[in-house]
């Protein structure tokens, strides 16, 4: 079985006992690798050096935040739910978050009889403009196997029991189109405010592995 | 005894959905410099259509199921976006060999190791 593994920086500690490098300096094969391709293809004219610092900027003000807030206006606007539903893209480029990477966004509403869970079986696609980038676990082989096999087992490894007659419907992303889960509003949260509801509303809800609870603002 | 399509020959390697696998365990982290870098990279190669997302994920799949349980996430990348750009011609394999030797050499002196495989970077993980 491939291992897709959780130790993502193999370089940084395995420097040859008794080879006197700086621990501090020497990147590894692959960032060398990563910053000669950068390097020889700004040097052809192909990218600019601007156009990745920009990238990484957007990178940096991409967070779950965003989606947060997307989740929290749908809560307390009618109107921008039956928008956001209809259409996600427009209905985030509303609220001022730029789609950078030009992919569709289906926003997927749970409800009392039905649950969604998003996915991205062959990689890692993931609504990055509102969520970032996605968590390792996203990633990695278990979670993209099982999701759509056995999402009941899945959540429950999240801690996420679900009642029997909950439809499960399992969303798989591609490269052009993503998903994003619009979590239920939990009970007791009349009259708050829209930045209270937002701050409930975590990452791991909006791929739809937990519920929104009261219980999550302690944490 | 009817013949069955084994996973291996109906399934590329990144074609996993429904696979047997262990428990998931939620592993997070924070990107290191350089894998933000890769990513930022492989955006901006999309946005100028040099290399878009579908071809990223096919030049994983490229390496094949034992190279991608060896590498790590933007290790796989890096090494899909080098063979890309071969195949593509707007990179050739010794040119990236002698960059890569030029941006070692920034870090210190040589440690005597061979960094001159670059153009078969389906060797070692990790050096």
């Amino acid at each position: 079985m491939p291992h897709d593994h959780d130790h993502p920086h193999p370089h940084a500690h395995d420097h040859d006992a008794h080879a006197p490098i700086v621990e501090d300096a020497a990147p590894g094969y692959y960032e060398v690798m990563e910053t000669a391709l950068r390097e020889l293809l700004i040097g052809k004219g192909l990218i600019t050096a601007a156009e990745i610092r920009r990238q990484i900027e957007v990178l940096d003000s991409r967070t779950p935040a965003l989606g947060a807030k997307v989740v929290a206006r749908a809560w307390t606007d009618p109107a921008y739910r039956a928008r956001l539903l209809e259409d996600g893209r427009a209905a985030v480029e509303e609220l001022g978050i730029t789609v950078y990477d030009d992919t569709q966004l289906i926003v997927l509403e749970n409800t009392e009889t039905v649950h969604n869970l998003i996915v991205c079986t062959l990689c890692s696609c993931y609504p990055r403009p509102v969520l970032g980038l996605p968590p390792d676990w996203y990633k990695l082989k278990p979670y993209r196997a099982r999701a759509v096999s056995e999402p009941r087992k899945v959540l429950a490894e999240f801690g996420t029991v679900l009642p029997e007659g909950v439809e499960i419907r399992v969303s798989d992303s591609t490269s052009l189109v993503r998903y994003l889960v619009l979590p239920r509003r939990p009970e007791g949260t009349e009259g708050w405010s829209e930045e209270a509801l937002a701050a409930l509303v975590t990452r791991d809800a909006m791929i739809g592995v937990v519920p929104v609870t009261l219980a999550q603002e302690a944490a | 005894m009817a013949a069955s399509v084994p996973d291996h020959v109906s399934r590329l390697p990144n074609d996993i959905g429904g696979a047997e696998a262990g428990p998931i365990v939620q592993v997070e982290h924070e990107l290191l410099p350089w894998e933000k870098r890769c990513h930022a990279l492989a955006d901006v190669l999309d946005f100028r259509k040099i290399v878009n997302t579908e071809e990223k994920r096919k030049g994983v799949e490229a390496l094949g199921e034992t190279l991608i349980g060896q590498l790590p996430y933007y290790e796989r990348w890096t090494v899909a976006f080098a063979n890309i750009l071969f195949a593509k011609g707007l990179l050739t394999p010794s040119e990236l060999a002698r960059k890569m030797q030029e941006v070692e050499a920034r870090f210190g002196p040589p440690a005597g190791e061979a960094a001159s495989d670059a153009a078969a970077p389906a060797g070692e993980p990790a050096r």
